[in-house]
């Protein structure tokens, strides 16, 4: 597993809004889910939130957006793996940070 | 980078312990915008001279102005004040704890303009609220990196997420330095030329190890370990050992990276397994606290080396 991304290709970028739909909102055990998936990915990943962009494999960064229930947040993602990085975390933000 | 807006009401808010304000009319002006981050006394605009008045700055009535409103007639005060209040003033501010008479409370509150008592003299009112608006009109951003504090130098740590950042700023914080924000980095431009480095609130005093989890760096390594803002001297960014083709090998020019337009410090250190970063960071400030100090070790051995060269004269 890559931590860092090699090569970001600003044509393989993508993004998607998404709103945040647990109760608690983006606290500690949500965004450790979400890290958690975010790091299996090879892209670049950024979550932005009103004016903050964070590193979407930053535990710490997404709980700077002190996000809650019912806040629109974008998930970015540039390089190789990007849409399909995109498209599976906007799923776990949905369907509430569960794993199935 | 942000251009700050301030309204009225978070400059109030922000301010409370600081200059201790309390509204007094105009409740309803709180969302107006501050668009000169500076304190007028209008005095002149008073005796009726507005030709060339600031009102876009915020306005102090001390004793002077007080004591000349006292001494107007009521006709004149109505005049006055209807002229005064056509202006988009951000707010007025009556220091000394003085009391706005009724005529201004009543022309406050029908143009929504607010007005505030301040238990300070009016010269450290004038004071603390110039010192406080440029702190609140300072540009602001975030950078991605971490910042630790070695001996006075604010080293801001950059690279990506997995790259070592938070075990290299562990290992410094373990070396007796201060962890200053960790992964997330506020920064603000002071004066137009100070980089001031902080963490967000939510997480301040927090870092994340992989492995361990989320720690209260301030818990487990006391009070010293921990410090909530400071000046970036320094930027250094761990890149791959790979990635790098043009490394600096001398020291002798100074690379610098742009945060808020301003030119900071900044090398870039290759990481591979087994270099023991946190140490070549520590070193890093350290040359950093010798250059701002003037010494340049690189520029000195080749001063020696040229000396040295120089054929002999006779």
């Amino acid at each position: 597993m890559s931590l860092v991304s090699k090569n970001p290709d600003p044509s393989q970028a993508t993004s998607r809004e998404v709103t945040i739909a647990n109760e608690a909102g983006l606290h500690a055990r949500p965004a450790s889910v979400f890290v958690r998936m975010s790091c299996q990915f090879d892209c670049e990943i950024w979550v932005c939130c009103n004016d903050d962009k964070v590193n979407g494999k930053s535990i710490i960064g997404l709980l700077t957006l002190a996000a809650s229930k019912g806040t629109r947040v974008v998930i970015e993602a540039e390089g190789s793996d990007a849409q399909d990085a995109v498209e599976k975390l906007a799923v776990l933000v949905e369907k509430q940070f569960k794993i199935d | 980078m942000k251009s700050a807006k301030v309204t009225v009401e978070r400059f109030y808010m922000e301010t409370a312990s600081d200059i201790g304000l309390r509204l007094t009319a105009g409740a309803g002006g709180l969302k107006r915008m501050i668009r000169e981050p500076t304190v007028n006394r209008p005095g002149l605009a008073l005796t009726g001279f507005t030709k060339y008045f600031a009102s876009n700055r915020v306005q102090v009535l001390g004793a002077a102005e007080a004591t000349y409103l006292k001494a107007l007639t009521i006709e004149q005060r109505a005049l006055r004040y209807s002229e005064l209040f056509d202006y988009r003033i951000p707010c007025f501010v009556f220091s000394r704890n003085l009391k706005p008479d009724p005529q201004f409370i009543k022309a406050a509150e029908s143009s929504d303009i607010p007005v505030f008592r301040c238990p300070l003299i009016t010269m450290n009112f004038i004071n603390r609220a110039t010192l406080a608006m440029d702190d609140l009109f300072a540009p602001s951003g975030k950078e991605q990196g971490s910042m630790v504090d070695i001996l006075g130098i604010g080293v801001l740590i950059k690279g990506e997420s997995g790259i070592g950042k938070s075990e290299c700023v562990l290992a410094l914080v373990e070396r007796g330095y201060s962890l200053v924000a960790d992964d997330v980095t506020q920064v603000k431009l002071l004066d137009g030329r100070e980089i001031i480095g902080t963490s967000p609130d939510i997480t301040r005093n927090h870092m994340e190890v992989r492995g361990i989890g989320i720690i209260n760096v301030a818990a487990m390594f006391g009070v010293k370990s921990i410090r909530t803002e400071k000046r970036v001297n320094l930027v250094v960014s761990l890149t791959d050992w790979d990635g790098v083709a043009n490394i600096n090998r001398l020291g002798m020019e100074e690379e610098t990276i742009d945060i808020l337009g301003v030119p900071v410090p900044h090398i870039t250190i290759p990481v591979r397994p087994g270099r023991d970063i946190a140490r070549l960071v520590e070193v890093a400030a350290f040359h950093t606290k010798l250059q701002l100090a003037g010494h340049n070790a690189a520029r000195e051995l080749d001063e020696r080396l040229k000396a040295r060269m120089r054929p002999p004269t006779d």
